[in-house]
């Protein structure tokens, strides 16, 4: 469980993320949902320590993250696998070393057991046989793919992913959503993605909340939202007039 | 109001580069890398800049000293001394600050856009240190030989240039070269380039390891590099000269 309480974060010229609190369970795909700008990135970031949060703390299953040192955070953050938006996976690694980094960096397994791993992993995202392409060689989706496996290279205990679908077709939008829902159930782990992609928050929100100029507008489950009177929230969500439609027919 | 902000961030960030490294299989595997990425690729254009600058400086010189009064093996003697005072070190640090420092810059500041900084600290690694001091530590031992080698053959090109004009006799050439040489100049040339060296990896890094934005803020930061990596080298120039040789 991720605890989030009262965060709040700004840059030198704005403020982005204003007094937030919200709870992250175990065992659930928790969303973040908002207008692209909102902050979600930086909820993110400050979450993992990525950024410092100005005011507020970030409580990891009863431990005060932010205000750990450099080397109890490190212990935290083994146990913390992260999707960034292009996937950020190392140009100059191929697919097999890159998820072998995090094993270099936290363990000291032998050779032939991160192999073994990294493979494993791979297989777990049907990449099978891609261990020796660059980066560069890959598709959007499949660098995504690989990001996921380097993610839970080390079978993390939280799981970050930001935007897993921008960018991405909505067939395999769905593939990934699929993918991290199943990981998720599969390892015990506390999921938050960040997404503006409403078939995700249909799909796989076990817990959606709205973030919108920084503050945390709305929160509950995928269903709820169906029936929800938040009105920014219904903006944001049924911005489209099929969707609208949709949403009227239900409230009648 | 900007310069003190940019000397503290720079002075921190140079904390971060320089903490005791904890993996350090790894930071050698990477020095070797960009000893090999930075310096030895710059070999190519420092002997072509050293030979022709040599070349131009002897011609000059002999074209500009056609008095009957001063001896033609001076010609030899002001090429030499020229290569080994500031050509080798001021000129070729200004060339590789183009070079080497645009592509530090480029590099850092797309591996931030792309976030892959970002991923190596969660994984808890030091960015800093492990991507920059590599850098740093293999242009200090590198740009010094690529130093010693632009004086060989900015010489040479001298030498080249006198065979092929005949403006003065290749053995009064070769007799200047050597008369009154001073073994300490090419210490004090091989110290400035050490700073360079210094100066070039670590503003450049800095420009690159903190750009933010997109391709656009990436060629801004590689612009930026460049440009105050030459002022710093000029300015170091002035102040490096008047504390070894005064
Ligand atoms: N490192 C930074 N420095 C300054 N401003 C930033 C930084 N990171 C994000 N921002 C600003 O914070 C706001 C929210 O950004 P972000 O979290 O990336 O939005 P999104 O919800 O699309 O992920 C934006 O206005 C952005 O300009
Ligand atoms: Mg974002």
């Amino acid at each position: 469980m991720i605890e989030v309480v009262h965060v709040s974060k700004h840059f030198s010229n704005e403020t982005v993320l204003k007094d937030i609190t919200v709870t992250f369970e175990r065992g659930k795909t928790n969303l973040v949902i908002g207008q692209s700008g909102s902050g979600k990135t930086v909820l993110l970031k400050c979450i993992v320590g990525l950024l410092e949060v100005d005011e507020g703390d970030i409580i990891y299953d009863g431990v005060v993250f932010n205000k750990l040192n450099f080397k109890d955070k490190k212990s935290i953050r083994k146990e913390i696998g992260m999707l960034f938006q292009g996937g950020a996976l190392f140009d100059s690694l191929t697919v097999e070393e890159n998820i072998i980094y995090p094993m270099d960096m936290f363990t000291r397994m032998t050779t032939e057991e991160k192999k073994e791993r990294a493979n494993f992993c791979l297989k777990r995202v049907n990449m099978e046989n891609s261990n020796h392409l660059y980066p560069d060689e890959l598709s959007g989706g499949m660098k995504k793919r690989v990001a996921i496996a380097r993610a839970i290279a080390l079978n993390p205990k939280y799981l970050f992913c930001d935007e897993p679908n921008s960018g991405l077709d909505p067939k395999t939008s769905i593939v990934i959503d699929k993918l991290i829902l199943e990981l998720t159930e599969e390892f015990n782990m506390t999921t938050i993605v960040n997404t503006h992609d409403m078939n995700s928050v249909m799909e796989i929100g076990s817990k959606v909340v709205f973030i919108a100029n920084g503050m945390k507008c709305w929160e509950g489950t995928n269903r709820e939202i169906l029936h929800s009177d938040n009105q920014v929230l219904n903006d944001f969500i049924f911005a489209n007039s099929l969707a609208k439609h949709v949403k009227n027919t239900i409230k009648n | 109001m900007g310069l003190f902000f940019h000397v503290g961030k720079y002075y921190e960030l140079m904390l971060k580069v320089f903490t005791k490294p904890e993996k350090r299989i790894m930071y050698y595997r990477q020095t070797v890398r960009e000893m090999e990425a930075l310096g030895l690729n710059s070999v190519g254009i420092v002997l072509i800049i050293s030979v022709f600058m040599g070349a131009v400086i002897t011609l000059q010189t002999a074209y500009n000293t056609e008095n009957p009064f001063l001896p033609s093996y001076l010609i030899g003697l002001g090429c030499r001394d020229s290569m080994i005072l500031e050509f080798s070190s001021t000129m070729v640090a200004l060339i590789l600050a183009g070079k080497v420092g645009s592509n530090i810059a480029s590099e850092l500041g797309t591996m931030r856009v792309t976030e892959q900084i970002d991923a190596l600290e969660i994984m808890g690694v030091n960015s800093a240190s492990y991507l920059i001091l590599p850098k740093i530590i293999a242009c200090i031992l590198v740009f010094p030989l690529l130093t010693l080698f632009s004086m060989v053959v900015g010489v040479a090109g001298g030498w080249l240039a006198v065979v092929f004009t005949r403006v003065i006799t290749p053995t009064d050439f070769i007799y200047g070269i050597q008369y009154a040489f001073i073994p300490f100049y090419i210490t004090y040339s091989v110290i400035k380039m050490v700073v360079f060296a210094f100066l070039i990896t670590s503003i450049s890094s800095y420009y690159g390891y903190y750009s933010y934005g997109g391709s656009l803020e990436v060629g801004v930061s590689s612009t930026r590099a460049v440009v105050h990596s030459s002022v710093f080298i000029l300015l170091f120039n002035v102040i490096l000269t008047q504390l070894i040789l005064s």
